[in-house]
């Protein structure tokens, strides 16, 4: 045990019973590697500087949202371009419940359930609807909520604006970046966890069943609209989840934040890292997220260098993007997860690869 | 020896690219001489800017940017505000309100800027707690009037006429023309469309005007003749616009479809050249109340604006109305850091913005007035109308009657 080589983690590892084969961690060392990794998170932002710890907020808040919607898309099989307003729910719904007094600590729980319930709402026409079907049928969840947003005035505070402050932790309000890192980390680990268990579930596989082929598996006994709908409010939950996170760290939403293009790049974003993955989302987000500031940083210097180019070269971020979506689509559909996977595979069976 | 050359060729390049870019800056033009040594440099303030130039608004977010730059360049072409070069940080945000929040992190955090130029309705209204917070001076292109009491938004800085204000003396121009005129609204379903509607429902009522209703008009939409034909069921004579160009040019274009005989009046982002090329024939008689001058317009603000251009190898005709709103925002912003002095931090430079009194912009744009009470810095507004296929003042800088 002790003579094994430390980074070989599947390395003499012999699974007799079916649970093994299931287990969360394969091995030791990985539950190691995952509490390691878990506080890493936790600890290195300590040394960041304030601008990057708001964007590792913003990137876990995505993670959050995209996670649920990989739950809908990647694990269950249906599309949907609602989550930008299903996202939009749950910060309203925290904002709107806090207003009322609420501490964040229930608002933040019941915009995740508010989301819920309206995510299954408009995930029962999934019950006949297929496909591209459904994703219009999505949109059309996305332009009633948008129009809600705006309307709704006495929920939302329509265009003016809804101000929402920093929830206060034992009487000490999480005013720093790093503070309210830590409850956005903590959300996004609690969630990510589940998501992952959620595969290993009965109902996990029925998810997976109904996405590979929907009339075997309601020959197998899955309820398929039951299933179906539950999906989606699950996700609902968690893209409310991460409005509710999203309202306070902004400190103020207007239902221009929730709007078609959110829900496109949640889309994207899970596309790009993996679908059905939950780790791949995570890369997806990075990536969404930190594309466009690395593109930037280096255009912007060019720019100066180059004037006869110059802002042409911020064109640039959308020619990447469409480069990034397509060649994944094209080259590796499974995503950034797969991706990784091949290059462990590759250094794994190095130099005998075969 | 052939390829030699070209190697050192290639690295002279690099050299001369590398010095153009760090000498920007800090060096003096080229050809000064170096033998007087110059007092000692005072240390660039830094001031950021969150523009759209790739996003739903680039078309007049990119000339807006490059106003602003232009402005920077000038300045610090002229040795800066007392000395000391600005240094504007800016960050392209395709007009998403995540990437601004994202941008403003940056700008502030990162860059450590001491004020901030924004643009959008959404992003400034997204961002105005943090403003406060963080005690950033903030101007944009957002002229709400909510932003105007420094009571609840003590950092934001308003610089042109705001919708309702610029609505207020359109209805007093109504009225002077027509002592009984029916008046209404189109407008659109975001913060930037409703703006105005309240507080120019109020004063119309004030000074004895009919306000026969308001009808909406998507931004994007791509005809209004349902709108056209309710105003004029309305009864209609004089209606306000607040929109972008597009649904602008569509409502003018469907009332002259339908032959309406309503005289339309523009707030802010619905006058402009974009708009004549949009609407043709449908904008003649169109008036309107733009947030700055036109380059061809007279003013020695906008002769500095127009001479600096055309020394950059910019013609006139290249130059509209949205690239004086941007010089006009680096004029105002330096003029506030010119009067926080030495140190000017967030404090220092709302100070200083408080201090404005009748400040004159040149022809630019109406003057400004700042108080510790009131941070809508613009109380005039002049009248435009589109003659022959040009836009041309047709009052002077004019306040509201009541």
């Amino acid at each position: 045990m002790n003579l094994r080589y430390p980074f070989t983690m599947e390395c003499g590892q012999y699974r007799t019973t079916y649970e093994q084969d299931l287990a969360f961690h394969p091995s030791r060392l990985s539950t190691v590697r995952g509490w390691v990794i878990v506080a890493a998170l936790f600890i290195v932002p300590l040394a960041l500087s304030n601008y990057y710890v708001s964007i590792l907020n913003q990137v876990s808040i995505f993670v959050i949202a995209a996670m649920g919607l990989n739950i809908l898309t990647g694990l269950t099989g249906q599309i949907s371009v609602g989550h930008g307003a299903f996202t939009g729910v749950g910060a309203f719904t925290a904002g709107y419940l806090m207003k009322l007094g609420w501490s964040y600590w229930l608002a933040m729980p019941a915009a995740g359930l508010v989301a819920a319930a309206v995510g299954g709402l408009f995930g029962l026409p999934s019950a006949r609807l297929k496909g591209l079907y459904l994703a219009i049928a999505s949109m059309a969840a996305q332009q009633i909520l948008e129009f809600l947003f705006v309307r709704a005035e006495w929920f939302t505070g329509g265009v003016h604006s809804m101000t929402v402050l920093r929830p206060k932790l034992f009487g000490h309000s999480l005013d720093s970046d790093y503070g309210f890192y830590v409850l956005v980390l903590s959300v996004a680990v609690v969630l990510g966890v589940f998501a992952q268990n959620l595969t290993r579930t009965r109902w996990g596989r029925a998810l997976v069943a109904v996405r590979d082929r929907d009339l075997a598996a309601e020959v197998m006994g899955v309820d398929l609209w039951k299933t179906k709908v539950m999906a989606f409010a699950l996700s609902a939950f968690y893209a409310g989840i991460a409005g509710a996170l999203w309202a306070p760290f902004v400190m103020i939403i207007n239902p221009e934040q929730f709007n078609f293009s959110l829900s496109i790049e949640l889309l994207a974003m899970i596309i790009i890292g993996g679908l059905g993955s939950v780790t791949g989302t995570v890369y997806g987000v990075i990536f969404m997220t930190i594309l466009p500031i690395l593109v930037r940083s280096v255009t912007q210097p060019l720019a100066v260098l180059v004037p006869a180019i110059g802002d042409k070269l911020l064109l640039l971020k959308d020619i990447a993007f469409g480069g990034a979506i397509v060649l994944f689509l094209v080259f590796e559909s499974d995503g950034l997860a797969k991706l990784w996977r091949n290059i462990k595979d590759y250094f794994r069976l190095w130099p005998f690869s075969y | 020896m052939k390829a030699m050359v070209k190697w050192i060729a290639v690295l002279m390049f690099v050299v001369l690219l590398a010095g153009c870019g760090s000498s920007k800056p800090t060096s003096p033009a080229p050809g000064a001489a170096p033998a007087t040594a110059p007092a000692a440099p005072k240390a660039p303030i830094k001031v950021g800017g969150i523009f759209d130039l790739t996003g739903g608004t680039g078309d007049v977010g990119k000339p807006h940017s490059e106003g602003v730059r232009a402005y920077v360049a000038y300045i610090n072409s002229k040795g800066g505000v007392d000395g000391a070069k600005i240094d504007l940080q800016w960050v392209d945000y395709a007009y998403q309100t995540p990437k601004a929040v994202e941008a403003y992190n940056k700008l502030t955090k990162q860059d450590g800027v001491s004020a901030v130029m924004g643009w959008g309705t959404g992003d400034t209204e997204a961002m105005k707690e943090l403003i406060a917070k963080d005690k950033i001076p903030y101007i944009s292109g957002s002229y709400s009037e909510q932003l105007i009491n420094p009571a609840t938004t003590p950092y934001n800085f308003i610089v042109a006429p705001t919708y309702s204000q610029a609505s207020r003396v359109m209805l007093d121009y109504a009225k002077s023309k027509k002592a009984d005129a029916k008046v209404a609204l189109v407008y659109n379903d975001s913060g930037f469309g409703k703006s105005p509607l309240e507080d120019a429902k109020a004063y119309a009522k004030k000074i004895g005007l009919t306000w026969t209703g308001e009808v909406v008009v998507p931004l994007t939409a791509s005809d209004a003749v349902t709108q056209v034909l309710e105003l004029q069921k309305m009864g209609a004579d004089y209606v306000l616009i607040q929109e972008t160009t597009n649904a602008t040019a569509v409502t003018l274009k469907s009332a002259k479809q339908q032959g309406a005989k309503i005289q339309f009046m523009g707030l802010a982002y619905s006058v402009d050249e974009n708009l004549i090329k949009a609407a043709g024939d449908a904008a003649e008689g169109f008036i309107g109340i733009p947030a700055f001058a036109f380059p061809y317009e007279t003013g020695a603000g906008i002769k500095e604006a127009v001479d600096f251009a055309a020394s950059k190898g910019i013609k006139l005709e290249d130059l509209n109305q949205k690239w004086i709103q941007g010089w006009a925002f680096g004029r105002i912003m330096s003029e506030a850091l010119k009067r926080a002095g030495d140190k000017p931090t967030g404090e220092a430079i709302r100070k200083a913005f408080e201090s404005f009194k009748d400040y004159d912009l040149g022809g630019l744009g109406s003057p400004l007035t700042f108080t510790a009470t009131d941070h809508g810095g613009a109380k005039k507004a002049r009248i435009y109308q589109v003659k022959s296929g040009k836009w041309q003042p047709i009052t002077e800088y004019l306040a509201p009657k009541q």
